[in-house]
């Protein structure tokens, strides 16, 4: 008896846990969604994902195919964002651009997001680990981020994949500082002093208490490494080191038009105005998150 | 016969405007010639030495050709004329050149040219000249009179004198103090009619006219390197000026009056404005497509021939050139002395894809990668090699891009491997003649870096012919053979855009931008 009432209880309170953890995301998306810059910046960037997305099947033209007969062509109906000096289609351009720098930024994002937890919570879990990794961090840090980024991919050859390794470690050691100093707080408070008292292993600390709970700086973190790769990206293919042409990749399409910025403005224009837009997008999201994950900041900034 | 194309489709109204200017230009000059006034010239780069016998650099040549002057030089026909000399004698078995001096020739520091100033220049060139084979046949060079130098060479050469007048590091002759010191650290003084006043780097090169210019008087008028020069601007300064955009908002306002280059589109925009006279300098260089013969797949007859059957050269050298660019299977330009005519123009510009794939199936061609080398420094290198790539994937060749800037690029080329093929623009070469143009192509390292027997063979004939009429004759066969194994492929000509303010009068598009003959309207 007193076992099934032991059961009961425990499904109760299994229930009732699992019913508060859907009303505290219910109530968290319904923040992230009343929070204007957030939603503005989600739209953005759901538009450029889409387009990123469905480049095959709404752009109008190959992106890669030359017309002679049209080349420096004005924005017209026919060519909505004009043409470049081979002819191409400058729209087509911009929406398969859009899916290599996401694509890009993405890349970099999972690499760097999980290369920094790991190097971030060893960081602040094993302390004897601390100095050496955090040190080695320290001295990536010390070069300036994009001037690091073009060492690097003009030592390895331009390339996509050349550029995410770039652009990895360029962003691995900021994201670990992230991890590290939220593990570092965590790991002081009484619940995970609770799982060491009840004999919890190291790996789920880690999992179950530590990093669960570290997740939201991360991910704000994240947007704003997604943000500054596909800026990078364009930095490094506008100087030659990223993806090699004719690829188009919103920075080589920039590239192309440098030349012409006073007979064909459109060139850079577009591709320049799709990277406002993802960047700003991003960020936009990451402020939105950051307020609503860490409601202490947002007072602080509202009573600023 | 050849297709020519001045300007792509787009832009047909330029043409026009370019007819205006020339018009402008072949008229009987309506406002005299006007002594006085100051002109800036834009220049991209810095010109990497002044001592003009040691560098072949465009960028230098546009500057030291105003300053200095040479024995022998090309006129507007491409011909050997006398500029400093009068004549030259040949002896009969044409082992000994006697070159005759003008007499009363004055260097910019006053002293007289004589047979000593052109034996110590000669032999200065031979140590520290850019482009030495010129001299290699030579042994001797001797004074033989006040006003008299002589050559004698080793063994016959039919070609010296046209390679003697190469302007491309061209002999040019400097006093004989000067000519004792080691290259880059003489004196700037020649013999033309400006002289050297200062060089800025990063900044500017000025010249100012020199009074006691002595004109050839042999001559009416300018005639290509050489002929009756005069100067009538006080000074010119050529200023450094890298970015296009930059140079451009310079001419427009005012603060440059001519620009050595101006990008087409540029031109074409600017072709409708009053203030600015518009030039086309047509032909100014050939572009090329160069194989490795000596890696896979360009080491395949068959496959190379598949190349060039694919190629549309029409497509690359519009979207490489901005439009402005002449189809011509010849690679002497059409109309010159040693055009060869209809000599592999069945095989040029072909743009046949099923011949290609045929051609190909016949190569036993396996998908293996064929990487275009190119730079992204001279534009039309990566927008040929682009194109290009575009073509051979639509015939089924894995074509790929490795574009690096123009230094890597001239250095991966010199190797055996790692490259297919390559885009090079060659600009003075297909100038100067058959001897100058296959001379890249045979020897120790040919562009295309295996030999071929059989050009090498063409080629001693052709440096050891007498006659133009028989050197013809060999380029002919010459040109016959290039279509024949397809080490190199000509994609098409180009040309320069070059601009100045409407009161420059008297300017002609030339292989240097001559400062002499032009002068300022209403100075």
């Amino acid at each position: 008896m007193a076992a099934d009432v032991d059961l009961a209880e425990t499904n109760d309170l299994r229930r009732a846990m699992a019913r508060s953890a859907w009303r505290s995301r219910y109530t968290f998306l319904k923040r992230l969604l009343s929070h204007r810059s957030f939603l503005i910046g989600a739209v953005l960037f759901l538009f450029i994902v889409l387009v990123a997305v469905l480049a095959d099947l709404i752009a109008p033209y190959d992106p890669n195919k030359n017309d002679y007969r049209n080349l420096l062509a004005p924005p017209s109906a026919l060519h909505w964002f004009g043409t470049d000096g081979f002819g191409r289609d400058i729209l087509s351009r911009v929406m398969h651009g859009t899916r290599i720098s996401l694509g890009i930024g993405l890349s970099v994002v999972v690499m760097t997001g999980l290369l920094g937890v790991l190097l971030g919570t060893l960081a602040g879990y094993v302390r004897w680990l601390d100095n050496i990794l955090m040190r080695i961090m320290d001295g990536l840090m010390a070069f300036p981020g994009v001037l690091l980024a073009i060492a690097l991919s003009a030592a390895l050859g331009p390339s996509i994949l050349n550029a995410v390794i770039a652009l990895t470690v360029t962003f691995t050691p900021r994201t670990a500082r992230v991890v590290r100093a939220s593990v570092l707080v965590i790991r002081e408070l009484p619940y995970v002093e609770a799982a060491v008292a009840i004999g919890a292993g190291n790996l789920r600390i880690i999992f179950r208490y530590i990093l669960a709970n570290a997740l939201s700086p991360l991910i704000v973190q994240l947007t704003f490494v997604f943000a500054v790769s596909i800026l990078a990206e364009a930095i490094l293919s506008f100087l030659g080191v990223g993806p090699r042409p004719p690829a188009p990749s919103l920075g080589n399409i920039i590239a192309e038009g440098r030349n012409y910025l006073q007979d064909a403005s459109w060139i850079a224009l577009f591709p320049g105005m799709a990277i406002a837009c993802a960047v700003l997008g991003l960020n936009l999201m990451g402020d939105g998150l950051r307020d609503v994950i860490d409601p202490r900041l947002s007072k602080v900034r509202d009573a600023g | 016969m050849a297709k020519k194309w001045k300007f792509g489709t787009t832009a047909r109204h330029i043409g026009a405007s370019l007819l205006l200017a020339s018009v402008a230009l072949g008229a009987p000059y309506a406002s005299a010639q006007t002594r006085g006034g100051s002109i800036t010239v834009a220049q991209s780069s810095n010109p990497p030495s002044l001592d003009a016998m040691v560098t072949s650099s465009q960028a230098s040549r546009n500057i030291t050709m105003n300053i200095y002057e040479t024995l022998y030089g090309f006129d507007d026909k491409i011909q050997p004329a006398p500029i400093l000399a009068e004549s030259v004698e040949v002896s009969a078995d044409g082992l000994s050149y006697a070159f005759k001096l003008r007499q009363g020739v004055k260097f910019h520091n006053g002293k007289e040219m004589t047979s000593a100033d052109v034996k110590a220049s000669l032999d200065r060139y031979k140590k520290v000249g850019a482009t030495q084979t010129m001299l290699e046949p030579v042994t001797e060079i001797e004074a033989t009179g006040p006003y008299e130098v002589t050559l004698k060479l080793k063994s016959k050469a039919p070609t010296f004198l046209e390679a003697f007048a190469s302007p491309r590091a061209p002999a040019v002759i400097i006093p004989a103090e000067e000519a004792s010191k080691p290259a880059n650290e003489i004196s700037f003084i020649g013999t033309g009619p400006f002289k050297f006043v200062e060089y800025v780097p990063d900044s500017h090169v000025k010249l100012e006219r020199f009074e006691d210019y002595s004109a050839n008087e042999a001559f009416q008028s300018m005639d290509g390197f050489g002929g009756k020069k005069t100067a009538y601007l006080d000074t010119v300064t050529f200023r450094v000026i890298p970015e296009p955009g930059a140079a451009v908002a310079a001419l427009e306002s005012g603060e440059v009056q001519l620009l050595e280059q101006i990008p087409v589109p540029t031109a074409r925009r600017l072709s409708s404005n009053d203030d600015i006279k518009i030039y086309e300098n047509m032909p100014w260089a050939v572009l090329t497509f160069i194989f490795n013969m000596k890696e896979a797949p360009g080491n395949n007859l068959k496959f190379r021939e598949a190349v060039q059957a694919a190629l549309n050269n029409e497509e690359v050298m519009a979207i490489a050139t901005e439009g402005l660019f002449q189809l011509y299977h010849g690679w002497m330009y059409e109309g010159s002395t040693y055009d060869a005519g209809d000599v592999g123009a069945q095989s040029y510009n072909v743009a046949d894809p099923e011949k290609a794939k045929a051609l190909l199936k016949e190569a036993n061609y396996n998908n293996e990668p064929f990487s275009i080398l190119t730079d992204s420094t001279i534009p039309e290198h990566g927008k040929a090699a682009v194109v290009i790539a575009e073509q051979l994937k639509a015939v089924g060749i894995n074509a790929v891009i490795n574009q690096t800037d123009w230094p890597t690029a001239l250095k991966i080329r010199l190797q055996d491997t790692g490259w297919n093929g390559w885009t090079l623009m060659m600009g003075i070469e297909p100038y100067l003649g058959p001897a100058a143009l296959v001379s890249t192509l045979t020897g120790a390292a040919p562009h295309f870096r295996a030999n071929d027997p059989e050009l090498d063979k063409l080629y001693q004939e052709l440096i050891s012919t007498d006659s133009v009429e028989g050197r013809k004759a060999v380029f002919a066969k010459i040109q016959e053979r290039l279509y024949q194994f397809v080490g190199i492929i000509k994609l098409g000509e180009t040309g320069l855009m070059q601009a100045s303010r409407a009161n420059v009068q008297g300017f002609k598009p030339f292989r240097f931008p001559r400062m002499y003959d032009v002068w300022l309207e209403g100075q």
